[in-house]
């Protein structure tokens, strides 16, 4: 039986970084904009700025290096 | 609450593309089940901890348990979890990748033969089943109560969004998904522990309330309590639940081991799986530390709580605003959605290596069992949305599970320690060991009226040990070369270390037919052992504080 050549393990990653951090970009910008910072208590306020300041730092990091990645294995 | 709703509702339309997208590069069996082999350590630590915690065995359970019974529900986070991921990690994985195996019992049909697997295969198959309904179950019913959306539309839903992206990606999507998901849960929802101690006034404001002045047990605060405590008595904890319980979850469990049979290499897959322990470790702040406190915020606060399963919902609805609450249920949803798509695929590849492949349709085309592949993916999820009205009856379900679970897993490592460390074991030695293991579990918990889960465990993992040696010692001997590869070799450091990594890559490139790659010693930072050592020496100050 002839079997389909597999997926390259390179390309696999590089789209996996990439959803990823399109996915946790979207979501930490939109908690962002959809929270009423201006009106929660100073502790709360600070406490959603970080963890929604971490999940957008992280989404940012793996949408580049997802990016970079699709660019370098496309070249090949 | 208009927000949070949009912020949930994105974040699975988010999730639905993505899983579509990925789709799109998934070309054959290989690709499908076990991620085209390429998930890197990272991958495999994020994926491994999101498909432990779930709706059952995270947030909601292990949290109610935590609110009721105290800081005892850590010794999953802090002691056996970390042990079963290192001790798996470290010996268990290496057996797995060296005969090129898909799931656990094509490795016990290998070593066992057919009979065994067979059992095995079919026990989790109906465990997974019944897991799927109740954390659908359970998600339907928390977006309910939080949100106050209907339940049914709900959970077409989410059993929707998780089918598709596990249907059409297979393992490279759930293990994508399972990271997202490892963030948010460790990012997203780590502030309710700092709200919380702000609140109470850190954590010897929680014992100060609780031990002076509503004179709690001093045991609320300890992980391992002494042998006379009704829910977790300490050394039964030590024996049946982390000898027996939980190093069969860790190495028996499809799910988990899938995972690490999709790495780029057995390096990748054996960090991956120590590296997990640190995630693991934290998850006690995300849901056990909080809970401690729950209690003084519901008095000051004056909320009733009428089920401790539903208090990790109730608090995080009275303390967190708009927009972190969003964020929150997205962590929580995350939990279970991991735990449903992992358990998905991992049912589908048995249903199709364990029982398609070898009684129905041999020999056929890769490209008929990848279509197979997605419609069991479609089977199971369908098999399970029709068991949820029997999932209504949360404590009938839970009380399947767990006597399903104490029939298989002590059972399980009694054959698979043997299977490894014994050349001797064989089939007819095994197969008796398993059911009589099997049967005795249910006989001590329904005749003798054992209730505790571990105990159970403990004793039919004794059982089965025991069975076994007296059938294979009065049997034939396998064959040498039926066992060559699958047992345990004298050389200890051949084993552990880097030659057999190297025979192992060479096996494994063999079986599957997968490049060859030269393997270089890791740097140091990406050493093994050092991790280990590490994250055990973490474990040692937390019990000692705490044990």
């Amino acid at each position: 039986m002839e079997e389909k050549k597999g997926a390259d393990p390179k390309l696999i990653v590089a789209i996996q970084m990439l959803s990823i951090g399109i996915i946790l970009l979207t979501l930490g910008i939109a908690v962002l904009i959809l929270s009423p910072l201006r009106t929660m208590a100073s502790f709360l306020r600070l406490n959603s700025l970080l963890s929604t300041g971490g999940i957008i730092l992280v989404g940012l990091a793996f949408a580049i290096g997802g990016y970079l990645r699709l660019k370098r294995v496309k070249k090949k | 609450m208009h927000s949070d709703f949009i912020i949930t509702g994105m974040y699975l339309v988010l999730m639905f593309a993505a899983g579509l997208f990925f789709s799109k590069n998934i070309k054959n069996t290989a690709d499908y089940f076990l991620a085209a082999r390429s998930a890197p350590w990272f991958w495999i630590m994020g994926s491994i901890w999101a498909t432990n915690i779930g709706f059952l065995h995270g947030y909601l359970a292990h949290g109610g348990a935590a609110y009721e019974w105290g800081l005892i529900q850590a010794n999953f986070e802090w002691f056996q979890g970390p042990f079963g991921y290192i001790l798996s990690g470290i010996f268990f994985i290496a057996f797995y990748w060296r005969s090129g195996i898909f799931t656990v019992p094509q490795f016990l049909e290998r070593r066992y033969g057919t009979g065994l697997s067979t059992v095995y295969s079919f026990a989790w198959l109906i465990i997974f089943v019944v897991t799927i309904a109740a954390e659908l179950y359970l998600g339907a019913m928390f977006l309910k109560n939080i949100l106050h959306i209907p339940f049914w539309p709900t959970l077409f839903v989410l059993a929707g969004v998780v089918g598709t992206y596990t249907l059409m990606g297979g393992l490279g999507a759930a293990i994508m998904m399972e990271f997202v998901q490892f963030v948010i849960m460790m990012i997203g929802t780590m502030p309710l522990l700092f709200i919380l101690l702000h609140f109470v006034g850190g954590f010897a404001g929680i014992k100060n309330v609780l031990l002076t002045q509503w004179a709690v047990s001093p045991q609320y605060f300890t992980v391992l309590p002494d042998i006379h405590h009704p829910y977790g008595p300490g050394p039964w904890i030590i024996l049946g639940q982390c000898l027996v319980v939980t190093l069969g979850w860790c190495a028996g469990h499809q799910s988990m081991v899938q995972r690490n049979l999709g790495a780029r290499s057995l390096y990748d897959a054996k960090l991956g799986y120590v590296a997990a322990a640190i995630p693991k470790t934290l998850g006690a702040f995300l849901y056990i530390v909080p809970m401690i406190a729950a209690p003084i915020v519901f008095s000051q606060l004056g909320i009733f709580v009428e089920k401790s399963d539903a208090a990790y919902g109730k608090l995080i609805l009275h303390l967190l605003p708009q927009g972190m609450l969003g964020l929150f249920i997205a962590g929580l949803l995350s939990a279970g959605l991991s735990s449903i798509s992992s358990v998905l695929n991992s049912s589908s590849t048995m249903v199709i290596k364990d029982f398609y492949e070898r009684f129905l349709a041999k020999g056929k085309s890769d490209h008929h069992y990848f279509i197979a592949g997605r419609i069991a993916t479609f089977g199971i999820i369908a098999a399970s949305i029709l068991l949820v009205p029997i999932v209504l009856k949360v404590y009938l379900i839970m009380w399947l599970e767990q006597t399903l679970l104490a029939m298989v897993l002590g059972p399980f490592m009694g054959v698979l320690l043997l299977a490894i460390f014994w050349r001797r074991a064989n089939t007819p030695g095994s197969l008796a060991g398993f059911l009589t293991g099997a049967a005795f579990a249910i006989f001590i918990q329904q005749v003798l009226g054992i209730k505790i889960f571990f105990q159970i465990s403990w004793w039919s993992f004794v059982v089965t040990f025991l069975v076994t040696i007296v059938v294979s010692l009065l049997t034939a001997p396998p064959k040498k070369e039926k066992i060559e590869g699958l047992t345990w070799e004298s050389d200890f450091e051949a084993m552990v270390g880097e030659i057999a990594e190297k025979r192992a890559e060479k096996t494994a490139a063999k079986v599957r037919e997968i490049p060859q790659r030269t393997i270089t010693r890791p740097p140091w930072y990406l050493n093994l052992k050092y991790w280990a050592t590490a994250i055990l020496l973490v474990q040692i100050v937390l019990l000692f504080f705490f044990g």
